[in-house]
């Protein structure tokens, strides 16, 4: 007797099956199929829905609306449409300002970029994000310590001390470099957590100081601006259409 | 779509992000379901849904308004969770301690400690919960948001593919997967996989 493989059965019990009336057909006849079909259904049964906790609308509002951008209005049709006859000295400018940003783009790479200020940590959205893998790096890092701290009660061992001072050293650098570099954005981002931290690197020893309180209140908007500023970019991550 | 969630993404790319609540009080809860299912946790289901409602608000210009919102958001709900895991996963296998029968501290191992004594069943209960979370973390990403989607939410497999980018059939395997591991991974409960 030919049996059905696991896959068959599976897809059988999910009602994802082709071949529904053969399968149950041949389980009727074959104790080895119906055995595994049976463990399959079980498989099934122990993973079925649980209840799902219930997360607060009103605070994850608030939250979020502190990170919301006011978006700017649909662009309307020009007013100047109807013109025609200005669209040959319109496209001569065009080609002139081309040219001007090729040549700049060719011969400009001392210019001091500038990037908008988007976001000051909370008061906006944060849209930019690290071209640097280094600081994408150090945020990454940074997250993962926050995260760790904040999910973890009584004082800090001394590794995560010494993950925070050494992230407090580097971070000092990629603050100035932001600044240099006229990314207001990163540079919020990164201060803010420069000031969490400081306070975890002067933790006291007691474990219930009043530190732990000041790093609750700094690290709530701050671990999502840092993954934000971190995350790749949209597009590649399926938020597409 | 109807007329309300049209009027309030109208009023948001006109420059009222406060409209934005009237989708986020429609779909909240949805999108939370979806984050909780793939996540397995309240803390990361939180984080998830933050992520999803801020990515589809910055993304507003580009929602074609012929389609649904709700499927628009539960996409990208599905794959910012999917990007938590992830990241949860890269970060644990190096620095969590591994669950083992015996502890060791030359492999960095932990037992799963038995917190309070109490009936047999509590005992058994516990140990099954456990179980089945550590059966739900051998699932890659991708397999645990497909198979949470299907089994437990009754997503059709068209849909959950359009999500992941995938193809129906890669979503499907994705499923029979899951449910092969897990069945695998229930075995010491069931006596064995036949």
């Amino acid at each position: 007797m030919k049996h059905f493989a696991e896959e068959d059965l599976i897809a059988y019990q999910l009602h994802e099956s082709s071949n529904e009336t053969a399968i149950r057909k041949h389980l009727e006849e074959c104790a080895e199929c119906a055995a595994v079909s049976e463990s399959i259904a079980e498989t099934l049964r122990v993973f079925s829905a649980e209840p799902v906790p219930q997360l607060d609308l009103e605070h994850n509002w608030q939250r979020l609306r502190g990170n919301l951008s006011i978006l700017s209005v649909e662009r309307s049709k020009p007013k100047w449409f109807g013109f025609r006859w200005l669209a040959w000295p319109a496209i001569g400018l065009a080609m002139a300002t081309f040219l001007v940003v090729v040549f700049v783009a060719l011969h400009g790479h001392h210019l001091v970029k500038t990037r908008p200020n988007l976001a000051i940590n909370g008061h906006g959205p944060l849209t930019t994000e690290p071209s640097d893998p280094a600081v994408a790096d150090h945020l990454d890092a940074a997250e993962r310590l926050l995260t760790e701290v904040n999910n973890t009660q009584g004082p800090l061992d001394e590794t995560t001390r010494e993950q925070a001072h050494n992230l407090l050293l580097k971070n000092a650098v990629y603050v100035h470099t932001a600044r240099q570099s006229g990314d207001v954005a990163q540079a919020a981002v990164l201060e803010n957590l420069g000031r969490v931290l400081t306070t975890l690197d002067n933790e006291p020893e007691t474990s219930h100081g009043t530190w732990r309180l000041r790093l609750e209140m700094n690290t709530s908007g701050l671990l999502l601006d840092i993954r934000i500023l971190r995350q790749n970019d949209d597009q590649n991550q399926g938020a597409t259409q | 779509m109807d007329r309300a969630e049209t009027e309030a993404i109208r009023e948001i790319l006109g420059g009222n992000r406060d409209a934005y609540r009237v989708l986020m009080d429609r779909h909240f809860s949805s999108v939370a379901r979806v984050a909780f299912r793939i996540t397995g946790n309240e803390e990361d289901a939180e984080e998830a849904t933050q992520e999803a409602f801020l990515r589809a608000y910055n993304k507003l210009h580009s929602f074609r308004q012929d389609s649904a919102f709700s499927t628009w958001i539960i996409r990208i709900a599905m794959n910012t969770a999917i990007n938590i895991v992830e990241r949860r996963k890269r970060d644990l296998s190096y620095r969590a301690p591994r669950i083992a029968d015996e502890p060791s501290e030359a492999e960095g191992t932990v037992r799963v400690a038995d917190q309070q004594a109490g009936p047999e069943s509590e005992l058994l209960g516990r140990e099954a919960a456990t179980l089945r979370e550590t059966a739900m973390e051998e699932l890659t990403p991708m397999e645990r948001a497909a198979f949470t989607m299907r089994h437990m939410e009754e997503v059709p497999m068209a849909e959950i593919a359009e999500a992941l980018h995938i193809t129906v059939n890669s979503a499907k395997q994705a499923v029979f997967r899951a449910v092969a591991k897990l069945r695998r991974s229930l075995a010491p409960l069931a006596g064995g996989v036949r």
